[in-house]
């Protein structure tokens, strides 16, 4: 088979079956932690770490990921592909995360200020990627996806260039890159702080130290765990996109429901993985 | 001269390059136990050896994945070879002398099920997809531990998290002078993702060939080994860590100017790459 023609048929359509063989593996995987580990901190990490991945590969439906064509004004979005978007934003996140966690126990502050470092991150890559657009390369921002804007309401057609699928990053993008960044900084550090949790409990007496000497070892297992799968969950949710999406008016944002069982399947596998290490 | 597409069919097949790479990284990071038996550090470069066998098989991975055009761009197989590959690789190396061979069926695991939930629950239907998710992870997972290997001397789970400080003469343990407490891991794992996945999306296009890409692949895992071995330095014996950078030094200069020398080879053809047979996004 010649390598041109074999291009990936990845349609919106929805495989039941595999749908359904998906949900098996992650109850089977819920129920194991369960039955091996009870239901205490363990469980609950791997409860956080799935919807810390359900938060990545959800969020990053609404990040404008344009590609090589964005980079020649060809398509809208941010010139770059998801792998380097979600880095971005989900390291980000994670930083924020991780340094309230050292500041503060509240689980809920510690996620909402991931959140606000990815939000933050994206929102600074989107003003300097629309100021590029604009006045470096002097292209306007028109969705090719959707006549009207449907925030602002903004008709789009009459700026956007023949032969083009849109250009630039439209009011609606930037929403929608800021929301994922917030998605995707939360998922990021929830995964982050669950592991700490777990790994600051189990740590020092699996490896005979005080709390105190473990700690890098406790913030460097879980910062890498979440990174990880911050990184499966981003690219599985890239592979759900077939490589760039618009935002949230695009219609291949409609395929989110496959990304959320995938997600989830993910980060269950990885996640019970990353419990092993302290528990078992 | 015309070249079809097909010509990048050719080459030696890719069984024989993943057989060939997986068997010389597992081997040449159980060589660094000689490190155990001998009781010296100096056998530590063979950790980056490791890496350098598993980089090559990973680009050519890379490759036979990307050839069907999946559309995130290349560098994303190699963030999900080494978010999958960490996790297999830390979990393993509480195993002790078996971490190697627990790295490789628990990476095979988890890109497994990657690859069936990217193949049908998402729908993405590339034939190569399975396998190459399977390979991807267990390649990040031994890339990683051959740096594991190569900066501490071993890939078990207490060197790697404990090291020594030296005050005023005296040695100290530390867990923060550690692969993992001082989150080289983490630079270990950019290394390794950047190394794998440049060489393909480098040397991509109609005048691909096989030896060039899998050279500069090598060239890039010595080069990231030069890195790995100075950070190596205050892990290990200083003599251990500039055998290894000499090593790393030796090999680069030799891939890099074998290198150069088959892209002036490639260069100087005429390619007939034929307009683009059908337009993107349709």
């Amino acid at each position: 088979m010649s390598a041109v023609a074999a291009k990936p048929t990845a349609g919106s359509a929805v495989d039941m079956t595999a749908m359904i063989i998906g949900l098996i593996i992650l109850l089977l995987v819920i129920a194991a932690t369960y039955f091996v580990f009870g239901s205490g901190l363990a469980f609950m990490a791997l409860i956080g770490i799935i919807i810390g991945g359900v938060l990545i590969g959800f969020g990053v439906h609404f990040v404008p990921v344009g590609g090589a064509p964005a980079a020649m004004g060809q398509a809208p979005g941010i010139a770059t592909g998801v792998a380097m978007l979600a880095a971005g934003a989900g390291l980000a996140g994670l930083f924020g995360g991780a340094w309230a966690a050292q500041t503060t126990d509240n689980l809920y502050v510690i996620v909402i200020t991931g959140a606000v470092g990815g939000g933050l991150m994206m929102a600074i890559t989107c003003m300097f990627v629309t100021f590029i657009y604009v006045f470096g390369m002097g292209i306007p921002c028109a969705s090719g996806k959707v006549l009207k804007d449907p925030i602002t309401g903004d008709t789009q057609p009459e700026f956007k260039s023949q032969g083009t699928e849109g250009h630039g990053l439209p009011f609606v993008s930037y929403v929608g890159g800021v929301i994922g960044g917030l998605f995707g900084g939360a998922g990021g550090t929830l995964i982050y702080l669950m592991l700490l949790d777990l790994y600051k409990e189990e740590l020092p007496g699996m490896m005979n130290a005080l709390p105190g000497q473990v700690l890098p070892i406790a913030v460097t297992l879980a910062g890498m765990f979440a990174i990880g799968m911050f990184l499966v969950n981003a690219v599985l949710a890239a592979y759900n996109i077939t490589g760039t999406i618009e935002g949230p008016h695009d219609p291949k944002f409609k395929r989110f429901p496959r990304a959320i069982v995938a997600s989830a399947v993910a980060s269950a596998v990885c996640g019970i993985v990353a419990i092993m290490i302290v528990a078992l | 001269m015309t070249v079809k597409v097909e010509k990048i069919e050719g080459g030696i097949p890719h069984t024989t390059i993943m057989v060939a790479g997986l068997i010389a990284s597992v081997v040449c990071i159980y060589l660094t136990y000689i490190n155990v038996l001998t009781g010296t550090q100096l056998f530590s470069f063979f950790g980056g050896l490791g890496t350098v066998a598993a980089l090559v098989w990973g680009s050519h991975t890379i490759k036979h994945l990307c050839s069907y055009g999946i559309g995130t761009g290349v560098p994303s197989a190699g963030m999900i070879a080494f978010g999958s590959g960490v996790i297999a690789m830390l979990f393993a190396t509480k195993y002790g002398i078996a971490a190697p061979v627990v790295a490789v069926v628990l990476a095979a695991v988890i890109g497994l099920i990657l690859g069936y939930v990217a193949n049908n629950v998402l729908n993405m239907r590339i034939p190569v997809m399975i396998q190459s998710l399977v390979e991807m992870a267990i390649i990040g997972a031994l890339v990683l531990m051959g740096y594991a290997a190569m900066m501490t001397g071993s890939f078990e789970f207490t060197s790697l998290t404990t090291g020594n400080v030296v005050i005023l003469g005296l040695s100290l343990p530390s867990y923060q002078a550690s692969f993992l407490g001082g989150a080289l891991i983490a630079t270990a794992f950019m290394l390794g993702a950047i190394a794998i996945q440049h060489p393909f999306n480098a040397c991509l296009g109609p005048n691909w060939t096989q030896d060039r890409m899998l050279m500069l692949a090598a060239e890039c895992g010595f080069l990231s080994m030069i890195t790995a071995a100075v950070m190596s330095m205050p892990l290990i014996q200083m003599s251990a860590a500039l055998v290894s950078l000499f090593v790393a030094i030796i090999g680069w200069f030799y891939t890099y100017s074998k290198y150069i020398e088959l892209s002036q080879r490639d260069a100087a053809a005429w390619l007939d790459s034929k307009p683009i047979p059908e337009v993107e996004g349709q």
